[in-house]
């Protein structure tokens, strides 16, 4: 007897406990992410990590990810096939989604929905969603995973601040993906850890921490900014394929330009 | 080319990389030469509001006197919508003078600078 009365106050403090702790999960006052944001500092990850003027199309201009030799090796030479125009980046096809992290590295507008149990990350320049769970869930084990473009991300509120993790990403060795047009890469074994929040100067601050044990020497730490866009700004679809003239050559890389009967009308593959 | 048509203007080309080559970042850029850029006079054949890019087809005259329909790539139209642009900003058959960074090889294409208007008004980047 003594020993339930002893119990049964603890287990009720336990349960009003884990029940408050959802209700205030639940009921949380989420912060105030509305309306439309749009990227700063063109599509370069950081202005700490980079050299160069320019955008990230411009010869001269790259990032400074702790690489190792090997994957120093060949980022150089993603830079040389970029300065020769000839970069082969998945995002040039037309409705590949350029995934996590490159997902904050867009042009165009953006929108962050935060939801009680998610939040979505919705760029205009797509397709490109990202969805982050925050109700509670965990990774999928191991054997359930598989990798994607935006991964498997679950995260958690801090007061304001979102932190969230991403695991299971494309490779850029697969072809599928690369890390920003300048050729950033990342293996298999890439994982990040996410914080994002809004600055003292109202800017939407995502500062990414990513991990990489067959790539990096060190956790790569990267920050985006968004401004918030004047209220009543629009977004609109982006179909990528609706009219584009600019199809890649799969051998050489090379831009093409369509004319207006439908047929390439430069000469640059002769070149 | 007829000069009346067709110059290439020299020197005026300053900050323009950085304009559109974020506005071209859905692919290289590469085959445009931002170090160039044209001056082409002419008439509107089209305006192809579309993504991932605008198109603006003029027709110039060449020295011969022969029509040659040029297309200039510009921004997407989600982006130049919320400029301002839209679909009706250039009525076919207007007669236009354009400024855009050529094709290295020469075709008869380039990316948009800026266009000026019959009455004066201008689009895009104009100096």
């Amino acid at each position: 007897m003594m020993k339930k009365h002893t119990l049964k106050p603890v287990i009720v403090a336990v349960v009003a406990g884990l029940l408050g702790s959802y209700a205030h999960a639940a009921n949380q006052e989420l912060p105030d992410w509305s309306g439309v944001w749009g990227m700063m500092g063109g599509t370069v990850f950081d202005q700490a990590t980079r050299t160069g003027e320019g955008g990230s199309t411009t010869p001269g201009v790259r990032e400074h990810p702790p690489y190792n030799a090997e994957y120093e090796a060949r980022y150089q030479a993603n830079l040389a096939l970029r300065d020769k125009g000839i970069l082969p980046d998945p995002n040039s096809l037309c409705g590949i989604p350029t995934g996590f992290p490159r997902i904050f590295n867009l042009p165009d507008v953006y929108e962050f929905a935060v939801t009680p149990r998610e939040v979505w990350i919705i760029a205009e320049n797509g397709p490109n969603i990202m969805r982050i769970y925050t109700d509670g869930r965990e990774h999928p084990p191991e054997q359930d995973r598989w990798p994607t473009h935006t991964g498997d991300s679950v995260g958690h509120w801090e007061g304001d601040t979102l932190v969230f993790t991403t695991v299971s990403l494309h490779s850029s060795e697969s072809g599928r993906t690369l890390v920003d047009r300048t050729g950033l890469m990342l293996s298999d074994a890439a994982q990040a850890t996410t914080r994002m929040g809004i600055d003292t100067a109202g800017r939407l601050q995502v500062q990414l921490t990513i991990e990489d044990a067959k790539a990096l020497t060190a956790p790569w730490v990267v920050t985006k900014r968004f401004n918030r866009l004047e209220a009543g700004t629009r977004v609109y679809d982006y179909a990528c394929n609706e009219n584009n003239r600019n199809p890649i050559d799969e051998e050489t890389g090379w831009t093409y330009t369509i004319g207006p009967d439908g047929k390439v009308i430069d000469k640059a593959k002769e070149q | 080319m007829s000069r009346k048509s067709l110059v290439v203007l020299s020197g005026i080309v300053g900050g323009l990389t950085l304009c559109c080559g974020a506005a071209l970042a859905h692919h290289s850029d590469a085959m445009f030469d931002h170090d160039s850029t044209l001056e082409l006079t002419g008439t509107v054949k089209q305006f192809q509001f579309t993504n991932p890019h605008t198109w603006l087809q003029v027709v110039v005259k060449d020295e011969s006197g022969k029509e040659v329909e040029w297309s200039l790539e510009w921004g997407s139209p989600n982006q130049l919508g919320r400029q301002g642009i839209r679909p009706s900003t250039f009525v076919v058959g207007a007669e236009v003078v354009v400024h855009a960074n050529p094709m290295r090889d020469g075709s008869p294409g380039g990316a948009f600078v800026g266009a000026k208007f019959a009455d004066g008004k201008t689009v895009g980047r104009w100096n």
